[in-house]
């Protein structure tokens, strides 16, 4: 009772005489928060952010992957239908970040980290990978969106910037372009290392020590993606693509295996996200489609076992221990026809829980333990060989042919990265080179190279995607599922439906910038 | 351990307590009868005088000449009363005549005293501001499991709306509409013995699996509750600063009464509830498949679960999900097999006792409770003490303490897709039967859920859930404590010290086997998926406080000022583990996990408080009371932490000036202002932007993010409440006729809210201060006693209240805000809700049909549906009409209530209808393919030809689909509105029938009820479903009915024993 008497007393003395807000800045201080942070910390949370939306958008589009089942929410790409839940993966994932394990951050982490470093003169190396790395971002989000927030993007925190104005398409390539050439430039061989760096760092798949051999790796990165930069105006502006090619070639590109910008996962901790929902939910719904098995099997691919298979339960693919990777039996799912009508003639029927065709190989390259690429050598490979055949790079069909048999052997080196993948043989290698369907000709160059390119991105739809819209190879036909693209292909993502209401007025002058309807058949800038 | 030797601990007290009462028996006396006339003024005879026993419900009235006759014993004491006069009470001791001459009293049975704010009681007559006693008999026997529950309907003003949402939920508590948007604290304060604390209901926001987990209010045993006090407006509540700015509840305990002996009261109560079936939507012609063809193989059947797209149903073998064949025919009742009869028994025994110099009353309930999903439990005990003690003349103490234990188990998950049953059953094609989804819910093969419909992942079998072991169960301990020490210096001063201790302790556990919704047990390195995760919070909030009061009278003036000053410090931490990837099979600990996650939350915060009142009164006529507190506050910026809130308010007693008007007894006018706020929606430690370091390393790099959503202000300021209100009491006939209407207008400006922003800024929300709104409205309550003759009688009570609310404005150059994008949530169908400049609060939109410039509905050259390409304001969700209206009928010892409310004026989208339509399992789906129908034409204009559409669409499927994909709303939306039976009671009251056979005297009480709550609805235009099966009971999914569990109807019987 006198403990209650006496703090009541104090209390109320405290309060008429000691003034009635002392020390609350100190009580509104959290003892446990982490309120200042190492911003390569942030940067490499992000590396990892800045994916596709996946096999059932960009893949699908690609006629790569497709999912037969019409569920009604689960139309999307494989019915040419515009469903939000299919639009938003990259958005979603590039703006805010996704919460894949460990959670990765986007490109609010870099922009803060951006913010953190200014006046900090000793990590210009982390201050350009950073603008490298964010401005491989928005190119994906431009090659999927067009318009999109830009140069108010991620700055809620920093500028008070809620609701961001979208930028012009073209504006934001020509900031990326000045973006990676002034990053790229600004790398110093003895400037500061960056250990945190998830491709080039410590901890890396191949960890390199020091900021030399680190900036020696991060300028062939940026080169590399000047050079996919500027291949994207060769329908636009092919003057210009030709100008960026060549300053590219000339800056130093990838030039190995050992250049590409990976990351690995142990299974447990980080997993592949993309590739869970494949093992997850009806596995039985997902397929490989027609015309990309349909090309493995009639040049023999090598590469074929390890991205389809047949399960004996398409159900349940990772309980078989003996999938069928014969080439031979392999069938892709035909593009536009809805599963019911998969069961009977002239299509090949059910197999066990599902249909009698080929998924992608999830113990191998959609196995949740297959690495991520970003960018490689073998894309920057095949994109040398177009601009080799293009005349923009010197060396003619004569380098063409080179730059196109190396990217088709690193691609398949790259195998031996995958669970349960192995290195394709010289003789292999040779005998699929020399396949008179692949080998390199100078009449069909481009599409030859063009159509590697979309094989060496079957986990990169982003990439497949966007370089069979600016060379329309592989030739595919359009889905004819229905007629809500005229016949056409998808040219691009709408964008999410909640900016119509979370962002009002800029998604709106947004979509009149456009050209005045936000849906699937408008294109982007450089798809003219 | 422990647990076991609780049973124990009781039966010892109940023979204790027996040997007590046992000591009673033998001092009885004989029963006689008593005779008497009781006279008034100048001697005249009074009609109409009650007369009653003494701590009995024996009762009679005096006749036409005064005379009254009863039966009473020797040590029995008679009570007379009557309104006008003093009431007294008169020992029979030996007499068989008591006459009484009553004095004309000071109206004192009309200075009705209530607890207003800070406890300090006052005279009804001098309140210039709208506050309600709610009778608390009424509670006990209109019994719930939350208290809050029972008081729906009962207070004009008062919203309450009960969530279908299990045993242990929550209830949303609006007094005078919702005074903040979505984020700040909108329940009023709850204010148990002087113990300011938030309403504070858990779970009901909707996100992910929702498990409403109940309130603060259920920790209060309404067999304990002495008075409950309403206080309506916030000028009432002023006293109470930022925490009251939605008003407050003021609920006293019991602790006594002096020189009242030793008393011993038990009440056991037993409630069924049963689940209510308005589903009378399901469509039951068509089974399951797509494309008007049945399943042929196990495989199509477990794909297609989810539509009843198939063929005409007629009973042949059909292969459902499990591979058997059976017949295709509809189920209709699969929801109500799965749901079992809930139960309520509660037991609550109390000792009281009380001496010259002070009285205690202590006491222990019971509660066991089960839901009507299965597994879903509630257990809570509820210790409470009472204790007044003079400890000299002029020192006084009083202690109150309330422990409460509630432990629940697996409270429904409820409201969004995922899991929950309701989900699951609305959303299967009707040819599945109930016996396979329980019999075939493993895989065979792996122990997964086997999948019965092509949404595997979320629509998930609660038989799997229930078989395979998840669980979900909370522990609370909560401590209530209040220790006064009051010192009367004088007649007319005093100070007061109050220190209130509020401890709370929650531990929850939950268990999700590997299997659910899933096809394959393990994760990519080889571990067991699902997860497990253990929590621990403790909260701790200290109120002291004190208070000097004064009043003194001056010839014709009365003055009442008091002063005080009290401190809030809250501190609290929480403690949560996770694990995934299990070793181990069949094993859900945090050891057994190969993934490990953890954190620390923890948070302190202060507010520091001045304030006072001051009243002059003049002559009982006039009132004049002011009063005003600065209130400062830790978790804003120091530059702008603290806030004035005055308050001035005016009782008129006109009935003073017209002695004339004898049908008048009281009238009086009241008038009141007042400015509150609140430091709701801010947490503490917002200012800053924290950085999350990832759990786990990234092939051994450490890496890092932004993890919040929200960008950080540190500029807010409190927001503030402006409220004025007019009433008017009036009681007349012999208080037989008793109107009280109230009138406000309450402004809320500068609220503190989490802007939605576009994710492009990297962030999805930030807080700032915005938007003002409005709510006003007419309260209104009439009494009357229509009959009252000795044996008979017959009250009657309606109240109503109007509300209108609005949104003034939102921020400049912005008249709208998104609060929750329903869609956008991944877990939900339908339609968004906004708050907009100049319509009412909690609008709900959704893109509608599109229309052309006459109004008709437009659709494509092929006949499929278009939709608006804007979401489109359809109403409001809260309702502009709510009340009550009470009957009792008492004859002799037998009571009878009857009670009717209803509500009027919202809307609702419904989330179940849209998936039941696209998902062919309503009736609706039935248009287009009923007998000589070939697709449907949609009757609207047909966009290619400019004319009346005759396309018809043939595939059903993709046309029911549109709604979804779409967002066209129009065909989920309705009236919210609802007139219901509530509750019918019957109570007897047996205490002068038992009391006759003298061996059983020692009863001083018995009595015995039954009620059935729920009866009926008598009015509704939601088809299907309850209208009250709607909501969580908080604001971001108000109106949005997605996936409810069904509402019940209970049947309860109680007794009551005093000795």
């Amino acid at each position: 009772m006198l403990t209650i008497i006496n703090r009541l007393i104090l209390f109320s003395v405290i309060i008429i005489f000691a003034g009635c807000d002392k020390d609350f800045v100190k009580i509104n201080t959290d003892p446990y928060a982490v309120t200042s942070i190492d911003p390569a910390l942030l940067f490499a949370g992000a590396e990892r952010s800045f994916n596709g939306a996946g096999w059932e958008t960009e893949n699908t589009i690609a006629q790569q992957f497709v999912n037969p089942f019409n569920a009604g929410a689960t139309q999307g790409p494989n019915f040419n239908a515009d469903i939000d839940n299919f639009n938003n993966g990259r958005w979603e994932a590039s703006y805010t970040g996704t919460g894949a394990s460990p959670a990765t951050g986007g490109i609010k982490s870099m922009v803060q980290a951006i913010t953190l470093l200014k006046g900090n003169t000793g990590s210009v190396n982390l201050l350009s990978m950073i603008r490298i790395w964010k401005a491989q971002a928005f190119m994906g989000l431009v090659d999927e969106y067009g318009d999109v927030p830009y140069f108010e993007a991620g700055k809620a925190y920093t500028d008070h910037v809620f609701y961001p104005k979208y930028d012009d398409d073209a504006a934001i390539y020509a900031d990326l372009e000045k973006e990676i050439r002034e990053a790229t430039a600004a790398l110093n061989p003895s400037g500061d290392y960056v250990s945190a760096d998830l491709f080039f760092g410590k901890n890396a798949a191949v960890p390199i020590t020091t900021a030399s051999a680190q900036v020696a790796k991060w300028k062939k990165l940026g080169n590399s993606l000047l050079l996919r930069l500027g291949m994207r105006y060769s329908k636009l502006n092919p003057a210009k693509a030709q100008t960026l090619a060549a300053e590219a070639f000339a800056g130093g590109v990838m030039t190995s295996n050992a250049d590409n910008v990976y990351v690995k996962y142990d299974g447990t901790l980080a997993t592949n996200t993309a590739n869970l929902g494949l093992i997850n939910n009806n596995p039985r719904f997902y397929y490989a489609a027609e015309p990309f098995v349909n090309q493995l099997k009639s040049t023999n691919d090598p590469r074929t076992g390890f991205i389809v298979a047949k399960f004996a339960d398409p159900n349940n693919p990772l309980s078989d221990p003996n999938p069928d990777y014969t080439i031979a039996n392999q069938f892709g799912v035909p593009i536009g026809v809805i599963s019911d009508a998969l069961a009977n003639p002239p299509y090949r029927g059910t197999r066990a829980g599902g249909y009698n065709y080929s998924q992608l190989n999830v113990k191998c390259v959609a196995s949740q333990t297959a690495p991520t690429f970003w960018v490689t050598y073998a894309q920057t490979s095949l994109l040398l060989a177009e601009a080799a055949k293009r005349g923009w790079i010197a060396g003619g069909d004569a380098a063409a042919q080179t730059f196109y048999e190396n990217g088709i052997q690193a691609d398949m080196d790259s195998y031996t990265l995958y669970p349960n993948g192995a290195a394709i043989s010289g003789a292999a290698k040779t005998t699929y080179l020399t396949d008179p369907a692949v080998a390199y000709n100078p009449a069909n160059a481009l599409q030859l190279i063009n159509t590697q390119y979309w094989i060496a991105n079957v986990t990169n739809g982003t990439e497949a995607w966007a370089n069979f819209r600016r060379t329309g190879f592989p030739a595919l036909s359009p889905n004819l599922a229905n007629n809500n693209l005229s016949g056409g292909f998808i040219r691009r993502l709408s964008y999410p439906d909640y900016e119509s209401s979370n962002n009002k007025t800029n998604y709106f002058a947004a979509v009149q910038a456009i050209g005045g309807t936000d849906n699937l058949t408008t294109r982007v800038f450089w798809d003219k | 351990m422990k647990k076991n030797r609780q049973p124990r601990h009781g039966s010892r007290l109940i023979s204790l307590l027996l040997s007590f009462f046992l000591s009673f028996i033998f001092c009885s006396a004989d029963a006689q009868t008593i005779t008497g006339t009781v006279t008034g003024e100048e001697n005249k005879p009074v009609n109409g005088a009650t007369v009653t026993i003494k701590g009995t419900s024996k009762a009679t009235l005096t006749n036409i000449n005064g005379k009254y006759s009863i039966t009473a014993a020797n040590n029995d004491v008679i009570v007379i009363s009557h309104v006008g006069y003093t009431t007294v009470a008169l020992p029979v001791n030996g007499r068989s005549n008591i006459s009484v001459n009553l004095l004309r009293g000071d109206q004192k049975d009309l200075d009705v005293v209530i607890v207003t704010a800070l406890g300090i009681k006052r005279q009804e007559r001098k309140l210039g501001y709208a506050a309600t006693s709610v009778k608390t008999d009424e509670l006990v026997t209109n019994r719930t499991i939350n208290v809050g529950e029972a008081l729906e309907g009962k207070v004009a003003g008062l919203n309450i709306t009960p969530p279908a949402a299990g045993a242990g939920s929550s209830t949303q508590i609006r007094l005078r509409g919702q005074v903040g948007f979505a984020g700040s604290t909108n329940s009023p304060l709850l204010v148990i013995n002087g113990l300011p604390m938030d309403q504070g209901a858990r779970g009901v926001d909707g996100a992910g699996n929702q498990r409403d987990q109940g309130d603060n209010l259920q920790v209060v045993n309404p067999d304990d509750i002495e008075s409950m006090t309403v206080l309506k407006g916030s000028t009432a509540s002023a006293l109470y600063g930022s925490r009251a700015a939605a008003g407050a509840i003021i609920i006293t305990t019991k602790s006594g009464s002096k020189n009242s002996g030793i008393g011993i009261e038990y009440t056991s109560s037993y409630t069924a509830q049963t689940a209510l079936n308005y589903m009378n939507q399901f469509q039951t012609m068509y089974g399951e498949g797509t494309g008007g063809l049945r399943p042929t193989s196990q495989a199509s059947a477990a794909g297609n679960g989810q539509f009843g797209w198939g063929a005409k149903l007629d009973g042949a073998p059909t292969p459902i999900f499990d591979g058997t064949l059976q017949p295709y025919k509809a189920y209709e009742n699969r929801l109500f097999d799965y749901l079992q009869t809930g139960t309520n028994f509660t037991n609550t025994l109390a000792l009281s006792g009380g001496g010259a110099k002070g009285s205690f009353r202590v006491s222990f309930a019971n509660t066991d409770a089960k839901g009507i999903e299965p597994r879903d439990e509630y257990k809570k005990k509820i210790f409470n003490l009472g204790l007044n003690q003079n400890i000299t003349d002029k020192l006084k103490l009083s202690l109150n303490i309330n422990w409460a234990n509630e432990i629940q188990k697996n409270p429904p998950q409820v409201g969004t897709q995922g899991a929950g049953s309701v989900n699951f059953f609305t959303r299967l094609a009707p040819t599945i039967p109930t016996s396979a989804l329980k019999n075939s819910a493993f895989n065979p093969g792996n122990g997964t859920e086997a999948q019965t419909s092509g949404f595997q992942g979320t629509v998930l079998n609660p038989y799997y859930a229930n078989q395979a072991g998840q669980n979900w169960v909370n522990n609370r301990d909560r401590i209530l404590g209040t220790a006064t020490l009051r010192y009367d210096f004088t007649t007319w001063l005093y100070i007061q010290g109050r220190y209130n201790y509020n401890y709370s302790v929650s531990t929850n556990e939950s268990r999700f086997p590997y299997g659910i919704g899933t096809s394959v047990p393990t994760n990519a390195d080889g571990t067991y998926k699902g997860s497990y995760n253990v929590s621990t919070g403790k909260g701790t909030d200290v109120n002291a406080d004190f208070l000097v009061g004064a009043n003194k009278e001056f010839k014709k003036f009365s003055f009442e000022a008091s002063f005080g000053g009290n401190t809030l410090r809250g501190e609290g931490n929480s403690l949560n583990e996770s694990s995934s990837n299990f070793v181990v099979k069949d094993l859900y600990s945090i050891g057994n996990g190969n993934v490990k996650t953890e954190s620390y939350g923890y948070g302190k915060s202060r507010v520091n408080s001045l304030y006072g009142l001051a009243e002059i009164g003049y002559n009982r006529l006039l009132y004049i009371n002011f009063t005003g507190r600065e209130d400062w506050f830790s978790v804003y910026n120091p530059l702008n932490n603290h806030v004035f809130y005055p308050s001035l308010s005016a009782s008129f007693v006109f009935s003073e000036l017209l002695p004339r008007l004898t049908w008048l007894n009281h009238g009086k006018l009241r008038l009141a202002g007042s400015k509150t706020g609140s430091a709701n929606g801010v947490n503490t430690y917002e200012g800053l932007l924290n950085y999350g370091i990832a759990a786990s390393n990234f092939n051994g790099q450490v890496t890092a993010t932004i993890p919040s959503g929200n960008a950080p202000n540190g500029l807010l300021t409190p927001f503030k409440v402006d409220e004025k209100e007019i009433g008017l009491e009036l009681r007349m006939f012999n208080n037989r006729v008793r109107v009280d209407v109230s009138a406000f207008k309450k402004v809320t400006t500068d609220q503190v809210l989490s802007v939605t922003l576009s994710n492009t800024s990297g962030y999805t929300n930030s807080k700032a201060n915005l938007a003002s709104l409005r709510n006003s409205g007419v309260e209104t309550m009439i009494e009357v006693t229509p009959i009252r003759t000795a044996h008979f009688s017959w009250t009657s009570s309606l109240n109503n209240s109007y509300l209108s609310t609005k949104v003034l404005s939102i921020s400049p150059g912005v008249n709208d805000f998104l609060l929750l994008y329903f869609n956008g949530t991944g877990n939900e169908f339908l339609g968004q809700i906004h708050y907009t400049a100049g319509l009412p609060m909690n609008q709900l939109y959704t893109r509608t049909y599109l229309r052309d410039a006459k109004g008709n509905i437009v659709v494509s050259p092929a006949g499929r549906l278009l939709a608006t390409p804007d979401y489109k304001p359809i109403g409001s969700s809260i309702p502009k009409y709510t009340g009550g209206w009470t009957n009792y009928f008492t004859y002799k010892n037998l009571s009878l209530g009857v009670f009717i409310d209803y509500k009027f004026g919202g809307k609702v989208m419904s989330s179940t209808a849209l998936n039941l339509l696209r998902q062919g399992l309503s009736k609706a789906s039935l248009v287009g393919r009923r007998d000589g129908e070939n697709g449907i034409v949609f009757p609207a204009i047909n966009q290619g030809t400019g004319q009346l559409n005759t396309v018809a669409v043939t595939d059903l499927q993709g046309f029911y689909a549109d709604y979804r994909n779409l967002q066209i709303g129009d065909p989920f939306v309705f009236k919210s509105d609802f007139i219901k039976l509530r509750n019918v009671s019957l109570a007897y009251n047996l205490t002068s029938l038992v009391n006759k056979a003298s061996y059983l005297k020692f009863f001083k009480g018995l009595t015995i009820s039954a009620s059935v709550r729920n009866l009926a609805i008598l009015h509704k235009d939601l088809p299907g479903l309850d209208p009250e099966a709607i909501q969580s009971s908080g604001d971001v999914r108000t109106g949005y009915e997605n996936t409810s569990l069904p509402t019940t109807r209970s049947y309860n019987l109680s007794l009551n024993v005093k000795f």
